[in-house]
């Protein structure tokens, strides 16, 4: 083998690597969005949020193979399920202690989570389960782009179109709609925002359900890319996530896609270069790296009293 | 075939009631329930099976038997309990467990202190025999293993470059460099290592790497649940031309599930259209008790209850009788014949005993058509 043989499988090796890192990045990016945006609303982190991302993942497994729903008819239908159950979990478990010390939420928050992600392993047992493939689009499966060493499945190319149009709606939402202008000034200040005529648990429980359907949905598209789907599936995928809000800034929605983008890649070049059994911790001291220097992320607002 | 079990059952509680004053108490300790309950349920049924067989032709010694099952959910802490409570119960002299070896390995010290031999019909770490002179096993060791399969991959696979991906934990190490350390003798190129732990479900990355290498296969010394995902992500990444082999840990039905795994082999020490004719009666029986196939399991703890009963019947009750009665099966001659072959112990409790190679074939377990004999 020639240097410039050598030179081409480098970077090939490279590339195929960014292409993974920039699908996990994707897929962060969507929980994160979820973690950021309550936390911008209520300043609460919702630990319960990986389990919502589990609980798509199980759900559309569930419609595919039991009910035998068309893979999309799935999608869409778990999508719309994930919101109600975000907005039956402010309802249970945070709008009752919306006057408490935010203590309080936070140990109900991680309460939920484990609540969930046991119910999960009543429901569906422990063993990892995965989509039939013969239930899935075929074209799943198929690549879309293959240039040499490099390939792009199509299932990538999904995720990634999924995550920038979904990223496009929510900017449009928070900017540009009424509702959306609310969040912005219940997240200045919840009680001046009542005084003006804002119904904040509305607008709260809206916060949550789009959350949730970004969080349910990054479920189901794992599931696909990863083949694995069991009950403690949202435990690390909430951490990171919940670290890839930290490091875009939390309580920003840009913030919480570049993170998600920064950590996603970091780990996969991490695994691929460095080691792969501290995968994590590589991806984790990013992130701290990025605190350490820019303690409001990579592009929050320094807050004085937020954290 | 639940009913069949229930009989089953029922018949024994009713054999071992007819003798409950003076039955021999010969405990079984597996994990029967939690994770990994699938595969305490062979060691169950086999030793049950064989259990119920003694009893049928007359017990030992004109006394009836009673395997006692203990459930240790394969937790070494658990695993401690057990083996207090069986060390000092003055009726058991012998034990036969663990299943996992890090349950094994937990029971041990305490076997040794007590002075109580054990037979364990499936723990494969390399270090448990040389570590006490009271523990015995009749299933082969990981380091075994591993130079087993890298001479099937090398005189029955022709492969000549391999990748391996390994789990950080004793079992998956141990056999990765005992697999490596044969892989050199014969000449076969090691293209990279790489590592994941038990949580991961991206290995994405890695297999980047190894698609980059071509190499003629990949081994998994690992187990089932990450083994499936490994396999699957492989073929999404576009590595189609390479094998995919492992040990015992792939021998799981789960990895029948995954399409992309046909063609997958694995090490196994028991192979049910392999075994010698010793083994025809009792695959009858336990197809007859169970409807299914016996796995390795179930023919292990079979023969491990066998050598027990064996002991017992030569020597009696005593645990250092018993303990020197089986450290005397030392030469193939001496060997005790059982349906998974011929057991038989070195200085250290360790037997050799044949491996067989097990592959997918349309979404199924089927024996390999080419075993490689030593």
């Amino acid at each position: 083998m020639g240097p410039l043989h050598e030179l081409l499988d480098q970077s090939s090796l490279f590339l195929q690597q960014l292409v993974n890192g920039i699908t996990l990045g994707g897929v962060y990016a969507l929980i994160a969005v979820g973690y950021t945006m309550v936390y911008g609303v209520i300043q609460l982190i919702n630990f319960a949020h990986g389990e919502i991302y589990m609980l798509g993942a199980f759900l559309a497994y569930t419609m595919v193979t039991v009910l035998h729903l068309p893979f999309f008819v799935a999608f869409i239908l778990t999508i719309l399920l994930c919101s109600c159950f975000g907005i039956l979990l402010d309802f249970i478990a945070y709008r009752p202690l919306r006057q408490a010390p935010r203590l309080a939420a936070l140990i109900t928050a991680i309460g939920m989570s484990i609540f969930l992600q046991n119910l999960a392993l009543m429901i569906w047992g422990s063993q990892i389960k995965s989509f039939p493939r013969e239930l899935l689009p075929a074209v799943f499966s198929r690549p879309a782009l293959v240039l040499g060493e490099i390939t792009v499945s199509w299932l990538q190319i999904f995720i990634l179109t999924i995550t920038v149009l979904f990223m496009a709606i929510l900017h449009f939402i928070i900017h540009r709609t009424q509702v959306g202008t609310a969040m912005r000034a219940i997240s200045h200040d919840k009680v001046t925002s009542a005084l003006m005529g804002i119904g904040v648990n509305r607008v709260i429980s809206f916060t949550f359900a789009v959350g949730s359907a970004m969080g349910g949905m990054a479920g189901i598209l794992v599931g696909l890319y990863y083949n694995a789907i069991f009950p403690t599936m949202g435990y690390i995928a909430g951490i990171k996530a919940f670290a890839a809000a930290v490091l875009g800034g939390i309580g920003n929605v840009p913030g919480a896609m570049l993170g998600g983008g920064v950590l996603g890649i970091a780990e996969v070049l991490g695994a691929g270069y460095i080691s792969s059994e501290y995968r994590d911790g590589i991806s984790y001291a990013v992130m701290i790296a990025v605190i350490l220097f820019k303690p409001s992320g990579l592009i929050g607002k320094p807050t004085g009293d937020k954290v | 075939m639940k009913k069949g079990y229930l009989g089953f059952f029922v018949s024994l509680f009713l054999l071992a009631g007819t003798a409950w004053g003076d039955a021999i108490k010969i405990p079984v300790a597996s994990p029967f329930t939690g994770q990994l309950a699938s595969f305490g349920e062979g060691v169950k049924n086999g030793a049950l099976l064989k259990g119920s067989e003694i009893n049928a032709s007359g017990g030992i010694r004109g006394r009836k038997v009673k395997i006692v099952l203990e459930d240790e959910l394969c937790d070494p802490k658990e695993a401690a309990t057990v083996a207090t409570k069986l060390a000092n119960d003055p009726a058991v002299s012998i034990v036969v467990g663990h299943l996992c070896s890090s349950a094994t390995l937990a029971a041990l010290p305490i076997y040794r202190a007590a002075k109580l031999p054990a037979i364990s019909p499936a723990s494969t770490n390399v270090s448990i025999g040389k570590m006490s002179p009271f523990y015995f096993r009749n299933v082969y060791k990981d380091d075994f293993q591993g130079l087993f399969l890298a001479k099937y991959a090398h005189f029955v696979k022709g492969y000549k470059k391999v990748a391996i991906f390994y789990e950080v934990n004793d079992y998956s190490m141990g056999l990765m460099l005992a697999f490596m350390k044969e892989a050199k003798k014969l000449g076969i190129k090691i293209l990279g290592t790489e590592a994941y732990t038990a949580d991961t479900t991206d290995f994405k990355p890695q297999l980047t790497k190894f698609k980059m290498m071509k190499p003629d296969a990949i081994f998994i010394p690992g187990y089932a649940p990450q083994g499936t995902l490994i396999v699957s992500q492989a073929v999404s990444l576009g590595i189609r031309n390479a094998g995919f082999f492992g040990a015992d840990g792939l021998d799981d039905d789960l990895m029948l599930k995954n399409p992309d795994a046909e063609g997958l082999f694995v090490t196994t020490p028991f192979l049910p259209d392999k075994a010698g004719p010793r083994a025809a009666g009792f695959i009858r029986a336990y197809r007859k008790a169970y409807g299914k196939d016996p796995n390795w399991f179930a023919a292990n703890s079979y023969d491990a209850v066998g050598l027990a009963a064996a002991a017992i019947t030569a020597v009696g009750q005593d645990r250092v009788k018993i303990r020197d009665y089986l450290a005397s099966i030392n030469t193939r001659e001496k060997a005790y014949e059982g349906v998974a072959g011929k057991t038989y112990f070195d200085k250290n409790g360790d037997c050799l005993k044949d491996a067989f190679v097990k592959e997918i074939r349309g979404g199924k377990w089927v024996s390999a058509q080419k075993q490689l004999r030593q």
